[in-house]
């Protein structure tokens, strides 16, 4: 995200130098979709609400206009450079004013995330973990959040030993967790409560539940409330209980991996009795553990297990196969997901599924936590090839490897046995063994290795790695799955596109033939025509010869009129000329019709006059000169 | 906008520590048969008197000073308070005032010059929040810093608010009171007041120049243990 945002940062500024003047209109920053509101040209009621003392005029150190060139050059003080963490003692010393009030603007500013957001994170990954160690030291005097309680599983193994006290979970697995964790975690560490001093006997409240005084920030810790302990000058009314059962907001957002575990024992243990579960996960209340354990991915299934498979209808497919387990019965397996591989794998995997029931149905349940975990790897490594699947183990465990030295060393160290667990290949051997049948008793051993998930050696590796590489695994196996799927899908679009670039081609070629056709057919046309113009004209000279042969019609007179006039007017101008030009005109009268029809003239009728003078005039003009 | 009259004017506001709390710094250097003890600590004037002897007997029960030192530390204490004591109920006509503050410390091995401004008239400033953010920000690691810091700050404040009320005071008698406070007064009260008209009017950016900002930055320098006894030396 960071380097997108570079990226865009680089591009703006880019745009910027093109165009100086309009900066606001040209912003790529990434702030938090809470903080819409604001704007550069304007004050927003939430800044207004915030601040009232630059706008309640009470001083013109404080204006409206102060406010804003504060807030505009914090801004964009930031996003001079956006990834690194703006701090307020930088900032002060650019900017006129009382510092107390630019603390409370540039406070502002962060709440809202318009400056120092994008470091936030990083920064809060910081936090959380001084947070884990600080919470260490606290609880190191307090009862031990977590006792071992004699499993009514016997078969489970000790290799997840319940840790003593909650915080030494938080130091084991402390690292930052960012490749995989959700943010919500992260940032749950930063919501916890902060220690509690009670008021009163300055002792930490070690229960949860304190008393407020609503006058001062002062607390008293439920003991010395009920003895009517209150400090000085306090009364029972002034004391309001606060109680981080009911306001979970800022307490249960937490669950260390440790509670986590100890609510999954709990839940095995005592079933859906939540107030057992809540009373042995200590820490939590009852709605925390419930809604925490639905969180859980694997929360759904745990429950089913619990329930005796009591749910009717699940959407996931692995509670169908575990419900499937239990019937016993070696049937075919009605397949609730539109599926994207192949039937023949999902049907060996039913199968394998169905072989190893017996000897894997206890030591899943004793995995607790991880077992389904390990299962939907498999189910996915079974998706994808056996290689793919290495591949994506190896790239999952060197990517926690990055993360922190220790697992370096865990994996380093039990190499084998990691390689071993994180290997899917056996698995998919095993599916193509499973259409033999005579194999069905062999391949329980590596089965069992598999989706059992930990034998007895590897109990060194925190639960919590294992969970991560998995997830891990399954994710790249995912990944790769999905490559493969979309590499399937690119090739069938390349097919397409080449079908209809074919297609049209086609099209083209059609058409082109067609107007070949229609060209042959227009000059056939234009050939008769030729033709019968040809004819017509032949049968016009036909017509006119046999008209001259059989004497002057009456239209001829008009023609034979205009020339004369024509003489008449010459003959004005020179009258000793007059007689010779008068029968040359005749003459030529005569001739000029002729030469006419031999032009061979469309119209026949309408212009044939005109015609016949235009022709005429310069004819006796060549004759005057 | 000038016309308005500030809040702060119409109602002048009684003597206190021109902060949200009220504490008053308290400064220690007692020297008995060649030991000297040195401390600065803030203490709430509203806190009985009674706790001043309690708090003396346990700093030298835990520093393990001779006893001595007991009536010396508790009297010092008393003093101060009382000459703080002796202002409240004056009126201190903070009005428009905005002043540059200077640090210049130095804890242990570590060195601090900066300057800043602050409002007397913001009952709402914190200098101890502000010493907790500039130790974050500048990295300074040495918890006896951020303390030493909001104490400098708090006993520039008590000086100025100090000059403040006996300017006024002598003004009243001077004067009676005849035009009625103004700017000027604030500035010939002798800590001199930034000109606000000239830093905040219509005219000029709150945003300093750029040359400016080195002049305002905060300088922090770890100092070398043979420098620091130097230094010490140099004060001696």
């Amino acid at each position: 995200m960071d380097s997108n945002n570079q990226n865009q940062d680089n591009h703006q500024q880019n745009l910027k130098s093109m165009v100086p003047a309009d900066e606001s209109q040209l912003d790529l920053y990434t702030i938090p979709i809470s903080s819409g509101w604001f704007l550069w040209d304007s004050i927003h009621e939430t800044e207004r609400r915030a601040l009232k003392e630059f706008f309640d005029g009470s001083s013109f150190t404080r204006a409206p206009r102060v406010y804003k060139e504060y807030r505009d050059f914090m801004i964009s003080k930031y996003r001079e450079d956006p990834s690194r963490k703006l701090t307020f003692t930088e900032v002060r010393k650019s900017l006129v004013g009382d510092v107390s009030l630019l603390r409370k603007v540039f406070n502002l500013l962060e709440n809202w995330g318009l400056i120092n957001f994008n470091v936030m994170l990083s920064e809060d990954d910081k936090t959380a973990v001084e947070g884990g160690n600080s919470k260490l030291r606290v609880e190191e005097g307090a009862p031990a959040g977590v006792r071992v309680v004699a499993m009514p599983n016997s078969l489970k193994p000790l290799s997840v030993p319940p840790p003593p006290a909650a915080g030494v979970g938080v130091i084991d697995y402390g690292f930052r967790l960012p490749h995989l964790a959700s943010y919500s975690d992260v940032y749950g560490d930063l919501m916890k409560e902060k220690e509690l001093l009670c008021g009163n006997c300055k002792e930490k409240c070690d229960s949860s539940k304190y008393y407020e005084c609503t006058k001062e920030n002062y607390k008293v810790c439920g003991k010395c409330f009920e003895n009517g302990k209150f400090g000085e000058n306090k009364s029972v009314d002034d004391f309001k209980l606060n109680d981080p059962a009911e306001n979970k907001g800022n307490h249960g957002a937490t669950w260390t991996e440790a509670e986590t575990l100890l609510l999954l024992e709990s839940v095995l243990k005592h079933g859906d009795d939540w107030e057992l579960v809540a009373l042995n996960v200590q820490t939590k209340t009852k709605h925390e553990c419930i809604s925490r354990l639905i969180e859980l991915p694997f929360g759904e299934l745990m429950l089913g297990h619990r329930a005796k498979f009591s749910q009717g209808s699940t959407t996931s497919d692995a509670t169908v196969v575990q419900e499937k387990l239990t019937s016993g019965e070696p049937q075919e397996i009605i397949k609730t997901e539109d599926d994207c591989h192949d039937q023949m794998v999902d049907r060996g995997q039913n199968k394998e599924a169905e072989d190893q029931t017996p000897q894997l149905k206890k030591k899943r349940l004793s995995l607790d936590s991880d077992g389904s975990m390990m299962k939907q790897v498999a189910r996915i490594s079974a998706m994808v090839g056996p290689r793919v699947m290495a591949a994506a183990a190896d790239a999952a465990v060197l990517e926690l490897c990055d993360g922190n030295p220790f697992v370096r060393d865990i994996f380093n160290v039990e190499d084998d046995t990691s390689a071993n667990e994180l290997r899917p290949g056996n698995l998919n051997t095993d599916l193509e063994r499973a259409f033999q049948p005579e194999d069905s008793e062999m391949m329980e051993v590596p089965t069992s290795s598999e989706a059992g998930g930990a034998p007895p050696e590897k109990v060194t590796i925190p639960l919590s790695l294992r969970m991560r590489a998995g997830v891990a695994t399954a994710l790249g196996a995912a990944a790769a799955h999905a490559r493969l799927l979309a590499d399937q899908e690119e090739r069938e679009i390349e097919l397409l596109m080449a079908t209809v670039i074919e297609t049209q081609l086609k099209k083209l070629r059609c058409k082109i033939r067609h107007f070949e056709d229609l060209e042959i057919i227009m000059d056939m046309e234009h050939a008769q025509i030729e033709e019968l113009k040809e004819s017509i004209i032949a049968e016009r000279m036909d017509v006119l010869q046999k008209i001259v042969n059989g004497g002057i019609p009456r239209w001829r007179d008009n023609t034979f009129v205009k020339p004369q006039t024509n003489a008449q007017s010459a003959m004005t101008g020179d009258e000793s000329r007059s007689k010779e030009q008068l029968a040359a005109v005749f003459e030529f009268s005569k001739f000029s019709t002729e030469t006419l029809l031999v032009r061979k003239e469309s119209d026949v009728n309408g212009n044939f006059k005109k015609q016949k003078k235009e022709v005429k005039q310069p004819r006796i003009e060549r004759k005057t000169s | 906008m000038k016309s308005q009259i500030p809040a702060s004017l119409r109602n002048p506001v009684k003597f206190r520590m021109p902060t949200a709390d009220n504490l008053v710094p308290i400064r220690l250097d007692i020297e008995i048969d060649g030991q000297r003890f040195k401390d600065a600590f803030t203490w709430n004037p509203s806190d009985p008197d009674s706790e001043v002897v309690v708090f003396a007997k346990r700093t030298v029960k835990d520093l393990k000073l001779p006893l001595a030192f007991v009536t010396q530390i508790a009297q010092s204490i008393q003093s101060q308070l009382t000459e703080f004591r002796s202002y409240e109920g004056q009126d201190m006509y903070v009005g428009e005032k905005i002043v540059p503050i200077k640090l210049d410390l130095r804890v242990n091995h570590t060195l601090i010059r900066d300057q800043f401004l602050w409002d007397l008239n913001n009952m709402e400033s914190d200098p101890e929040e502000f010493a907790r953010t500039f130790c974050t920000d500048m990295g300074i690691e040495d918890p006896e810093v951020g303390p030493a810091i909001a104490f400098a700050i708090r006993e520039q404040l008590y000086k100025i608010a100090v000059q403040n009320v006996t300017s006024i005071k002598e003004m009243k008698i001077s004067k009676k009171a005849r035009r009625g406070p103004e700017y000027a007064s604030a500035s010939k009260s002798g800590v001199a007041a930034v000109d606000l008209v000239k830093l905040f009017g219509h005219r000029s950016s709150v945003i300093r120049k750029r040359k400016e900002w080195d002049v305002y930055e905060p300088i922090v320098d770890i100092l070398s243990n043979e420098e620091v006894e130097e230094s010490a030396v140099i004060i001696a």
